[in-house]
């Protein structure tokens, strides 16, 4: 009986989760409304038409939406605090665990380090080369010259998708290294050669 | 009737001919490369359907451009690739017990259990044949019910009823898409508002930008989505191979031996079981946002309950993976009825359609295009003719096509691309986000696509994570620019009556349905 009463109590307990979520959207719905829009947009919630009439403007979808949005997350908040979370099973609500949260920032760093020196590489390779006077021109007149238009994609690319998988394996295999170089130089053939007006990144950028 | 029948005819001919008349084989050559490459597809484990056709969306347009002609070719290559991918899911799930989608999962309850008695290839064979089936008798309820349904629709609702039945739909979604209904719906409505950042209707320059140039045009479109659909999902694939160590998962044991013709007598024996599945599967898959695994689930409960020996369900019976197979196939061309009739997508693959569609030509899915306008010749100017029906019906042609080449090639195919289940998703997954990030940058020619992927992958993870659909966000996404040029449509048409939505009768019992819908799904009241 004891613990039938404790399970129950545990079940109506409210989620931090169910409320965080409901709250951090209320909070964010207000601030679009309140903040936001009128600081964002040229257009109001009405305008007034050459011939006189009054019209939705620019902000009138929005802020309707932002508004329903800070409707539905104010009821999911009420019901969250009143009634307890509603999972179907306790334990059956998803959230994000610590676990989850150490491997977005590792996957994050891997990721964004990767996309950096993917963007970098180049322009930096062409300063370098620029400094030392054996090119005269900036990245930008060079990004439809090997080797400069593919170093930072096949570096930055390589080094970040070779990371992934030998995080996920916990090892670095011969395999994993050949699959990756080999989906890198088909990419470089459909993207760079048979298709026209089309540019690796980062060259677009520049 | 006769103008009925005018219209399939040029739809057919369509198909065959190029805009200067000559005859032009691109589309039947691309529904046959979509096939084939959706049946690698659907047998790689940790690559889906919709993500190719994501990517190859941009490889499409680059190579046929956005004109009218390359309309054709593209959602030729697209449905071929959807149908292919749905036949070659059932591979994996098979000779390795690798489900590559939940759907799949009921198929290995049987089907692995056939591969380990020796019977694999009959399991493939009973797999494609029941796919097949499945997936044709949907694609023949869609011809039937689309028009007839868009037709109703065209003629009853207006402005304010047909802002009030993307709620509806989007409410629907929200309820049957996930275990939180309420947080669905926010869900849709934020992404409903992330759509309408940079454009705007009246010309008074971009909108909620944060100040950010590279966003006066909006966010791209199908950066977003594929971060959300995608990357989310590769996202979720890297953590749970690195917690699990995939790699070193140990292969199955998996020969054949023994008879494994697949005969008349399987056929017949089967045949019951397909024949309710595939109308189970194109019911389920006629509601927006309920996917496959429902319908699969569901298919096998049924052949289970009413078959003369349950117990053997689960044992590796024919019948088991016909039952699977059958109904999570014929959901795919029953998805694209209300593509079709309303014009919103019931799930990730019709999403890419209608990409396709409002990124190339200018023609528009939705209950306007089965308008049957009277065809006239007027000498001087031309032919007068709903262009919009001519290539509904040429779509309906190319999915009979890719229909036929599943029934004849795919079969073969399929058996033969077990070796494709053996490569490892840690290697997959990585290699698959790579792609992407190459495809959408090429795409849309800066990095801040890049960005915007990472940043919408991120959201797909969290909502992942947190037993939240994504559906509703993709769908609030994709409908929000239309549904504001509703809104303020109707609101304009009405006057300025703030109360327009609800004194329409139609839009109101819409509305009043999509209450009621999120009532009765919350799962508090389900409980009890």
């Amino acid at each position: 009986m004891s613990v039938n009463a404790s399970d129950n109590q545990k079940h109506a307990a409210p989620d931090p989760w169910d409320i965080g979520f409901g709250a951090v959207i209320f909070v964010a719905s207000l601030a679009a409304i309140f903040v936001w829009f009128p600081n964002d947009m040229r257009g109001g919630f009405f305008f007034v038409n050459p011939i006189g009439k009054t019209e939705p403007g620019d902000a009138f979808f929005p802020t309707l939406l932002a508004a329903t949005l800070a409707l539905l997350s104010g009821l999911q908040l009420f019901l969250s605090l009143t009634r307890g979370s509603p999972p179907v099973s306790p334990g059956a609500q998803g959230h994000l665990t610590k676990d989850n949260i150490r491997f977005l920032i590792l996957f994050t760093a891997i990721c964004v380090g990767g996309l950096l020196i993917m963007y970098l590489l180049g322009p930096a390779a062409a300063w370098v080369m620029r400094s030392f006077g054996v090119i005269d021109v900036e990245y930008r007149y060079l990004t439809d010259t090997a080797p400069y238009k593919y170093l930072g994609y096949v570096t930055g690319g390589f080094l970040m998708t070779v990371s992934l998988i030998g995080w996920t394996e916990g090892r670095l295999r011969r395999v994993s290294i050949i699959s990756v170089l080999t989906v890198i130089v088909v990419s470089i053939i459909i993207f760079d050669q048979l298709l026209t007006n089309v540019l690796l990144p980062p060259n677009a950028d520049y | 009737m006769e103008l009925v029948l005018e219209y399939v005819m040029r739809g057919i001919a369509d198909v065959f001919t190029a805009s200067d008349g000559s005859l032009d084989w691109m589309p039947l050559i691309m529904v046959f490369a979509g096939l084939i490459v959706g049946i690698i597809v659907g047998a790689t484990p940790g690559l889906n359907g919709p993500f190719a056709m994501a990517l190859s969306l941009p490889v499409l347009i680059w190579v046929f451009g956005v004109s009218d002609d390359a309309l054709l070719p593209i959602l030729g290559f697209l449905i071929g690739l959807m149908k292919g991918a749905t036949v070659g899911g059932a591979v994996p799930a098979i000779l390795f017990n690798t489900p590559g989608t939940p759907d799949a999962y009921l198929t290995t309850l049987d089907g692995h259990p056939m591969a380990l008695n020796g019977q694999g290839p009959k399991a493939l064979k009973v797999s494609h044949f029941s796919s097949v089936c499945g997936d044709t008798f949907s694609d023949m309820a869609l011809f039937l019910t689309a028009p007839v349904l868009a037709v109703l629709i065209e003629s009853v609702l207006d402005l304010p009823e047909k802002a009030a039945l993307i709620i509806l739909s989007l409410s629907f979604m929200a309820a049957v898409a996930g275990s939180a209904p309420l947080k669905g719906l926010m869900i849709g409505v934020l992404g409903m508002l992330l759509a309408l950042m940079g454009s705007t209707l009246s010309g008074n320059g971009p909108r909620m930008t944060f100040g950010i140039p590279e966003l006066g045009n909006g966010l791209p479109l199908s950066s977003a989505i594929l971060g959300v659909l995608i990357v989310g999902e590769v996202f979720i694939g890297i953590e749970d191979a690195a917690r699990h160590r995939l790699a070193k998962l140990k292969p199955v044991q998996n020969k054949a031996y023994g008879d494994n013709r697949f005969r008349w007598a399987d056929i017949k024996t089967i045949m019951p079981v397909i024949c309710s599945s595939s109308l189970i599967g194109t019911v389920i898959g006629a509601l927006p946002g309920i996917g496959t695994t429902l319908a699969a689930t569901l298919g096998y409960d049924f052949a289970k309950r009413f078959s003369k020996k349950p117990e053997r369900y689960g044992t590796g019976i024919p019948e088991g993976v016909a039952a699977t197979e059958a109904a999570n196939s014929s959901v795919s061309g029953a998805n694209l009825i209300p593509v079709m009739s309303l014009g919103i997508p019931g799930n990730f693959a019709a999403v890419f359609i209608i990409l396709a569609v409002e990124s190339v030509g200018d023609f528009t899915l939705g209950p306007q295009v089965f308008r049957f306008t009277e065809i006239k010749e007027i000498e001087g100017y031309g032919t007068i003719i709903n262009k919009d029906l001519v290539i509904a019906f040429a779509m309906f042609t190319l999915m009979v096509i890719a229909n036929a080449f599943n029934w004849t090639v795919g079969g073969v195919l399929m058996r033969s691309l077990g070796v494709l289940a053996r490569i490892p998703k840690s290697i997959m997954l990585p290699v698959v986000l790579l792609i992407t990030l190459t495809a959408v940058y090429a795409q849309d020619g800066g990095f801040v696509a890049i960005w915007v992927v990472m940043v919408f992958g991120l959201i797909g993870y969290v909502l992942r994570r947190l037993d939240i659909s994504i559906l509703p966000f993709v769908i609030g996404f994709l409908l929000s620019p239309r549904l504001e040029e509703l809104i303020r449509g109707g609101y304009s048409a009405s006057g300025g009556d703030p109360l327009f939505l609800v004194k329409s009768p139609i839009a109101l019992a819409f509305l009043v349905m999509a209450v009621l819908i999120l009532f009765f799904a919350n799962p508090a009241r389900r409980k009890a």
